[in-house]
């Protein structure tokens, strides 16, 4: 019975053994230098902010304006509503292809790998793309949300798809014997004891790939929806604030991820609890 | 019905008759022929790689087998499907570990089984459930996860598990292998209970003074053959070939 600890230092302390008093009074001078480094370059880009006259007021003071906020705002309720919706569609998409992948016959099992390795293998910004050239073409009309939400979620569905894969392939061989031998039929055993093991060992997994969901709704521009980025966009072109706005974007697409990957720890320390082995 | 149970009783529970299986080149079941009668205990002894837990497990087609035979009361042992299922639901299979499901309660282990393949209800699967559990001694820790509990408890948990089937028959495939030493007497107290009330019993084990004490007929196997089989006193005491005597020589005293 291997115990696997909760607590988060565990990982760290498995990877490297304690510092002796060289090696602390080593990483000591390091994380001194480094600082100063990082203050150095950080200094640097500011200096040469405001040699360029970046730091302008007329650059900065629409941010202090209700209506960017308002506008911007829109835009990141559009971000969360295609992220979501794709984030969605593809968790049941990727299950699907998984369980016919492990478990379907064998034409639905080679078919079902394709599909997987091809929206796994092909970037996202082609498939949106291909809905937003290619799919009118043959008279279907989409609105600019689904041109943008399909190509996402297929993109996530190959790769959930493997992730769940490795999930399964996690769970211990005695758990599904032990499932036979009560009489629990092939699908039962994946419904009742797989899958819900297999789910809690992915969720980080999951989430992470949540994240890469989000950051691919940004390419939202190719089809003219109106997610955060989109929006970002209209308002640098209308303030001539490249810098400014760029800075305050990035900040809201790392606040968001941010909060994505904390409910990620959250939930896997509750769910986790359980399956420790 | 009634006519039903004398023929049973004539029928052995378990057979196999002529079992070979390989593993690429290796044999690991050579030519094995076996009958375990309704009520016997059977236990399986042999050094490790002998195919001793293979045949086990082929019982209950955890391990499909090349060629033979495998009949449970009579009936050749269905090859997938629905029918294999059931007749699974019909042995009890004890593991090395425990492999309790290890997301759900120790309540939720037992009443897994016949709820979904019995068709039990909730109150009534637990209600068995508890007594099984009261029995084996765990009642106490019904509701905690597998982790939370010893090795010993967790076998005896397992067992329960396989009870609450109302199973024909129990295969235990070296049920204290994995336990530390303190633990392993509480887990054979439970299985002699069994054995003494009537079960049927196919047991692979390296506990040799339980094959002493309970099993009616002990099984010698090496290099996936069956050597000598016999009353355990007589093998114990007079094993009549020279693997058995090398093997009973080597596991002697410390």
């Amino acid at each position: 019975m291997s115990a696997r600890t909760q607590s988060a230092p565990s990982v760290r302390a498995a990877l490297y053994e304690a510092p002796g008093p060289r090696t602390k009074r080593l990483i000591a001078v390091g994380t001194v230098l480094s600082a100063l480094v990082v203050a150095a370059l950080v200094a640097a880009v500011v200096r040469q902010f405001y040699v360029t006259g970046q730091l302008a007021p007329r650059y900065w003071s629409f941010l202090l304006e209700w209506p960017t906020w308002r506008f911007l705002l829109q835009g990141f309720v559009g971000t969360v509503e295609v992220a979501l919706t794709a984030g969605a569609i593809a968790l049941v998409l990727g299950l699907a292809l998984m369980l016919g992948r492990t478990s379907g016959p064998r034409p639905v099992s080679a078919a079902c790998r394709l599909v997987t390795d091809f929206f796994r293998g092909v970037p996202s910004l082609l498939l949106i793309y291909f809905f937003f050239l290619v799919v009118p073409q043959y008279g279907i009309r989409m609105p600019a949300f689904w041109m943008l939400t399909l190509p996402v979620a297929l993109a996530a569905s190959g790769v959930l798809a493997e992730v769940f894969r490795a999930g399964v392939n996690a769970v211990p061989k005695g758990q599904v014997e032990a499932a036979y031998s009560i009489g629990l039929s092939r699908w039962k055993t994946m419904r009742l004891i797989v899958l819900p093991q297999a789910v809690r060992y992915v969720i980080p997994s999951l989430i992470a790939q949540l994240v890469v969901v989000v950051k691919d709704t940004t390419v939202a521009y190719v089809v003219s929806y109106p997610d955060l980025m989109q929006n970002a966009r209209v308002l640098i072109t209308n303030y001539d604030a490249l810098l400014s706005m760029y800075l305050v974007v990035s900040v809201v697409y790392v606040l968001i991820n941010f909060a994505i990957n904390k409910a990620s720890v959250y939930v896997a320390h509750r769910t986790g609890v359980k399956i420790i082995r | 019905m009634a006519q039903e149970s004398t023929t049973d009783k004539n029928v052995p529970v378990i057979e196999l008759r002529h079992v070979d299986k390989h593993y690429g080149d290796l044999h690991v079941l050579r030519d094995v022929s076996l009958s375990v009668a309704r009520g016997e205990v059977l236990v399986v002894i042999g050094p490790s790689g002998s195919g001793k837990s293979t045949m086990c497990r082929t019982i209950n087609r955890l391990e499909t087998i090349d060629s033979g035979e495998i009949l449970i009361e009579g009936e050749p042992l269905p090859q997938e499907g629905r029918e294999l299922a059931r007749m699974r639901s019909e042995l009890g299979m004890v593991f090395q570990q425990f492999n309790l499901f290890a997301h759900k309660t120790i309540l939720e282990n037992v009443t897994l089984g016949p709820r979904e393949v019995l068709g039990q209800s909730k109150e009534e699967a637990e209600k068995y459930a508890m007594e099984l559990l009261e029995r084996v001694g765990v009642a106490s820790q019904a509701n905690k996860v597998p982790a939370q509990l010893s090795g010993g408890q967790q076998q005896r948990a397992a067992i329960a598990r396989s009870l609450a089937m109302r199973p024909k028959a129990m295969m235990f495939d070296e049920p204290t292998s994995a336990l530390d030493p303190e633990m392993i007497n509480e887990v054979l107290d439970v299985m002699v209970e069994l054995a003494r009330g009537g079960m049927t019993m196919v047991v692979v084990t390296h506990e040799m003074n339980f094959a002493r004490r309970v099993a009616d007929r002990v099984v010698f196997m090496a290099d996936g053959q069956i050597v000598e089989e016999g009353a355990p006193d007589e093998f114990f005491d007079h094993p009549k070939t020279q693997r058995a005597r090398d093997f009973l020589d080597s596991i002697k005293g410390h």
